[in-house]
């Protein structure tokens, strides 16, 4: 006889060992996509305790509604639903956020802006800074569609076809989506380019 | 200094072209005009500079993640048990049952309200109190009774009159 350790099981045997109750089967689901969905809030909130609190949220309910799923839909497609949705409530409850650059990312700024020629360390801080912030409300303004599938795409490479159905739309939608919040940040941040 | 301006049929193009979601044809289509074309081009390379820029690399650190899966663990455990009162309660707002309760409820209603009807009366009111209550509606009707009798009579009298005229034109002809 097979016998397959937990760990080694796919989503779809884990999801239904859930269903019948084992919370342990959903635990190893949970480690399997904590990291993937505490990235996909952070990315909408900016904020690490917002992203943790809203990513465990969305594993509290998708264990809650386990029971409804159907198996015949993918597990995370459907668990990254409601953890878009959750972000999208969480973005329309808090409005603008504040974005300040975090250490690593004000870094990762100042390399992209070393085209600029900014050679002294404090300088180049500073200019990092400058371009995670308008680069941060550049994304802020996008419209909550645009911003999502932008999101998917750009940060987490979800397929076209993932995205449109986690955001329960047509591919081409998500291509128009995904084209229009593209130009807009390539208008908005013209003078991070030059 | 104002940026090149890219060919408009070829936006959309260049831009599923930069993050692979294209065809091969559709990827050889887009590489022979980009060869052509220095403003798609530049547009091409500005998505190269600009996009990567706006990820964010958040990577907290292990002690984190381990708060994050003992955290999980407890709240999992929690909705378990807390969901042990409510789990049955769903089941009961099938929609089958809600419209079964209600036709039984009203099917009862009409039951006691049919058979309750004389049990009360007789239980409250003598009989002849009881006969005088079903003769009241008669007698508030009698007027409008009065009133036809009236009307006939008149008819009556109009139609006596006619014949009158008639009988007595009939003898001048004559």
């Amino acid at each position: 006889m097979q016998t397959n350790r937990p760990a080694e099981l796919g989503d779809d045997e884990l999801v239904a060992l859930a269903q019948r109750g084992e919370r342990e089967a959903f635990e190893l689901l949970v480690e399997r996509y904590k990291q993937k969905a505490y990235r996909i809030a952070f990315n909408f909130t900016h904020d690490r305790e917002e992203a943790k609190d809203l990513s465990q949220e969305a594993f509290l309910r998708a264990f809650i509604h386990l029971k409804g799923f159907n198996l015949r839909a993918s597990f995370y497609t459907w668990f990254y639903r409601i953890l878009v949705n959750l972000c999208l409530d969480y973005r329309r409850r808090r409005g603008r956020i504040a974005w300040q650059p975090l250490d690593d990312k004000a870094e990762k700024a100042a390399n992209g802006s070393e085209m600029t020629g900014a050679t002294s360390s404090p300088d180049r801080d500073a200019m990092a800074e400058e371009i995670w912030r308008k680069v941060g409300l550049a994304l802020d303004a996008l419209p909550s569609k645009q911003r999502t599938a932008f999101i998917l795409r750009n940060h987490q490479g979800l397929s076209i076809t993932e995205i449109a159905n986690v955001m329960r739309t047509a591919e081409g939608t998500v291509k128009a989506h995904l084209h229009r919040a593209v130009v807009a940040l390539r208008q908005r941040l013209e003078e991070v380019l030059e | 200094m104002k940026r090149q301006t890219v060919c408009e049929d070829w936006e959309k193009d260049l831009i599923l072209y930069y993050y692979g979601d294209c065809s091969v044809e559709e990827q050889e289509r887009v590489e022979t005009h980009l060869k052509g074309c220095p403003s798609c081009s530049s547009f091409l390379t500005d998505l190269r500079t600009l996009l990567p820029l706006t990820v964010e690399s958040e990577e907290p650190p292990q002690a984190f993640w381990e708060s994050y899966s003992r955290e999980m663990r407890k709240k999992l455990g929690e909705v378990k048990q807390s969901g042990a009162w409510w789990k049955g309660f769903p089941g009961f707002l099938h929609p089958w049952p809600v419209p079964a309760m209600a036709t039984a409820l009203i099917l009862l209603l009409a039951v006691t309200l049919t058979f309750s009807k004389g049990w009360w009366r007789s239980q409250n009111l003598p009989p002849e109190e009881e006969v005088l209550l079903e003769i009241l509606p008669m007698a508030e009707n009698l007027e409008f009774f009065r009133a036809m009798d009236f009307l006939d009579s008149m008819d009556f009298l109009e139609a006596l009159e006619g014949q009158r005229i008639r009988s007595e034109t009939n003898k001048q002809v004559l």
